[in-house]
């Protein structure tokens, strides 16, 4: 019994040094390199992620949100420092204001070079300090052709009454008040209790048409046949597309909005220098075209659309053609609060 | 008869209060309960109190706008019609539920096991993918309205996904197993003596059974209502995903206020607190009921 019991506290006093030594041997290797990414899900294709990883060597934590104010409410609950995160471009601009993002070092991501002017120095980071575009897009019109043979080119157009019960639009009561106030001559951003007022009989009068409210998947709807037309984000219409032709996007003639994702670097990031090292590494045009052939978005990198095939240039709800009205949102702080109430209460009493 | 079911709830006899050993027994669920029930209410109670912050997030100053805002006619509307479903839900599972829950509770102990499996088994299944399944049957093109156009029963397909009774048949789908069950534990103590008393006595059918069974199970029904009724007060994701988007209830204002456009946390939260007090009135009632002297 004795010399069984010695035998068993050897060995495990053997493992234990063992352990010890080989944990100390490895931290002696100095500190691994590693990058927070906090992004959307379904934005960002794990071989780019992959790539990044063999290149550099740093090991990337992808964590995923999937709305603007999700990411926001973990951003300020400080739980966990991120070093790249993914906003739109209204959400940029509070950022900035709440003085939340460090500025980049443009002498280390000198690819910024890559992307079109036309995508940069916009209204939410007009001295282009702090973000990178990341891919950009539109909220606009899709038509089921085959159940829909009017010409439907702007909001009036689509909220018909021929049109009850077949429509479906994405759950943003942002989207849906800027629809309405650019209807009536006004911009986006202009949300004040006097031009609320002044859009609610015309929300009273659309919402009631719509059938299904879906930020999600919107093409699910159109796929399934429960409704014919709908405005929905650029790329689920693009992926509409690219399944079946009969689905056609059109920009409302009226004004679009033109969203634009970027990756920014928080304040307090712990690995600053691995963040710009990402941002560089996916402005390089071969590694942003593997971003585009998993989310037809358009793409704001120059060089990269020259890599394109053909059938994805095409696509109209990518690369909508023509010179359309098109407007980013920027940030309209308490006032959210009436937009989110307007609609609110106009989808309760339907 | 109200003694005895009383008789089953209440402890007879001198009560000796709990020994040292027997609290170091329950700490670890009170600790639980503590840090993950009533310290998150606590949070949320200070921060129904606060001013909403620019990114979200609460400012720790002091006001009452939450509360005023809770009575709002525009959410008041909506806090009516949660009740009005949570109850119709409650309702239809108390109708579908009681007589399967009966049937078990009186067959052969053999079968009742299986029974009751196959009650239990779609909860093994996730409740999303569930809901979802609801979906694939109702849409346009789905199972349902593919048969019925197929076999020359309906001219057109039937709209029958994104409305309101898409919605409650979800409702009613998810929580009639929380129904079923506690009826079942109810009938499986009745005691069949005391029915055959009753039609000795000279009670027909209906007689027996609204004055004999019912009141026997009634802690049974009580257990199903309350099960039933307070979760589907909060629900969201079901009538997000069955209702379109357009059936909002409680949970749904909720949500938006923390992962919406809005950004109003202390709204959320006054909101929630408001859901718990009436968690609270309801449980209440039901016991104020139960306790009531006939």
């Amino acid at each position: 019994m004795q010399a069984t019991g010695m035998r068993g506290i050897a060995i495990v006093a053997a493992i234990c040094l063992v352990a010890v030594g080989g944990w100390s041997c490895t931290s002696n290797r100095g500190p691994k390199q590693e990058l927070n990414l906090f992004a959307w899900s379904e934005y960002v294709p794990q071989s780019v992620i992959d790539g990044f990883t063999r290149r550099t060597g740093i090991a990337v934590n992808y964590e995923t949100f999937s709305s603007n104010e999700e990411m926001l409410a973990k951003l300020i609950s400080g739980a966990q420092r991120y070093d790249v995160i993914q906003p739109s471009e209204y959400t940029v601009a509070a950022l900035i204001k709440e003085g939340r993002l460090r500025a980049v070092d443009w002498s280390k991501v000198p690819n910024i070079k890559n992307i079109d002017p036309r995508y940069t120095h916009r209204p939410h980071d007009p001295q282009q300090q702090y973000t990178v575009p990341w891919m950009a897009g539109s909220v606009g019109i899709v038509v089921n052709t085959d159940k829909v043979t009017d010409d439907v080119r702007g909001y009036r157009d689509v909220f018909q009454p021929k049109y009850a019960g077949r429509i479906v639009v994405v759950d943003d009561p942002r989207e849906i008040v800027a629809w309405a106030l650019v209807t009536l001559g006004k911009g986006p951003d202009e949300v004040t209790p006097a031009t609320l007022a002044q859009v609610k009989p015309l929300l009273q009068q659309w919402l009631p048409l719509v059938k299904v409210f879906d930020s999600d998947s919107p093409k699910t709807a159109l796929l399934n046949g429960d409704v014919d037309l709908g405005i929905v984000w650029s790329g689920e219409a693009a992926l509409l597309y690219n399944q079946d032709r009969k689905f056609a996007y059109h920009l409302p003639v009226e004004g679009a909005h033109l969203f634009v994702d970027n990756l920014a670097i928080p304040a307090d990031a712990a690995n600053p220098d691995a963040a710009m090292a990402f941002m560089n590494y996916i402005l390089e045009p071969e590694v942003s075209r593997l971003i585009s052939a998993d989310f037809p978005y358009t793409n704001p990198n120059r060089e990269a659309r020259k890599l394109l095939s053909p059938a994805e240039l095409q696509n109209p709800a990518s690369y909508p053609p023509g010179d359309p009205k098109l407007e980013t949102f920027g940030d309209i702080g308490g006032a959210a609060v009436q937009i989110d109430k307007l609609v609110t209460d106009i989808k309760a009493a339907g | 008869m109200r003694q005895g079911s009383a008789a089953v709830a209440a402890p007879v006899g001198r009560q000796t209060p709990p020994t040292a050993a027997a609290w170091m027994l329950i700490a670890p669920l009170l600790l639980w309960v503590a840090a993950f029930v009533v310290a998150p209410g606590l949070i949320m109670l200070v921060y129904s109190f606060c001013q909403r912050g620019t990114l979200g997030g609460v400012v720790f100053a002091f006001t009452l706008e939450n509360y005023a805002a809770v009575f709002d006619q525009t959410y008041l509307h909506i806090v009516v019609r949660s009740v009005v479903f949570a109850a119709v839900t409650t309702a239809i599972c108390l109708l579908m539920g009681y007589p399967v829950a009966f049937y078990i509770g009186r067959a052969p102990a053999r079968w009742r096991n299986t029974l009751l499996m196959l009650v239990m088994i779609p909860f093994w299944t996730s409740f999303l993918i569930r809901t979802y399944a609801w979906v694939t049957i109702l849409k346009s093109e789905g199972l349902l309205n593919s048969l019925l156009v197929h076999y020359d029963l309906v001219a057109a397909p039937l709209e029958l996904l994104y409305t309101r009774g898409a919605v409650i048949l979800g409702l009613v789908y998810t929580f009639l197993p929380f129904m079923i069950l506690p009826i079942y534990t109810s009938v499986e103590k009745l005691d069949q003596s005391l029915v055959e008393a009753a039609f000795d006595l000279g009670a027909g059918p209906l007689r027996a059974f609204s004055r004999v069974i019912v009141p026997l199970t009634a802690p049974g029904i009580s257990a199903g209502a309350l099960l039933v009724f307070v979760p589907a007060l909060g629900i969201y994701a079901v009538n997000d995903i069955l209702g379109g988007g357009r059936v909002d209830m409680i949970g749904n204002i909720i949500e938006d206020q923390f992962k919406g456009t809005a950004r109003n946390w202390p709204f959320g939260a006054a909101l929630g607190i408001a859901l718990m007090l009436s968690f609270a009135a309801t449980f209440w009632l039901t016991s104020r009921w139960q306790s009531e002297p006939r």
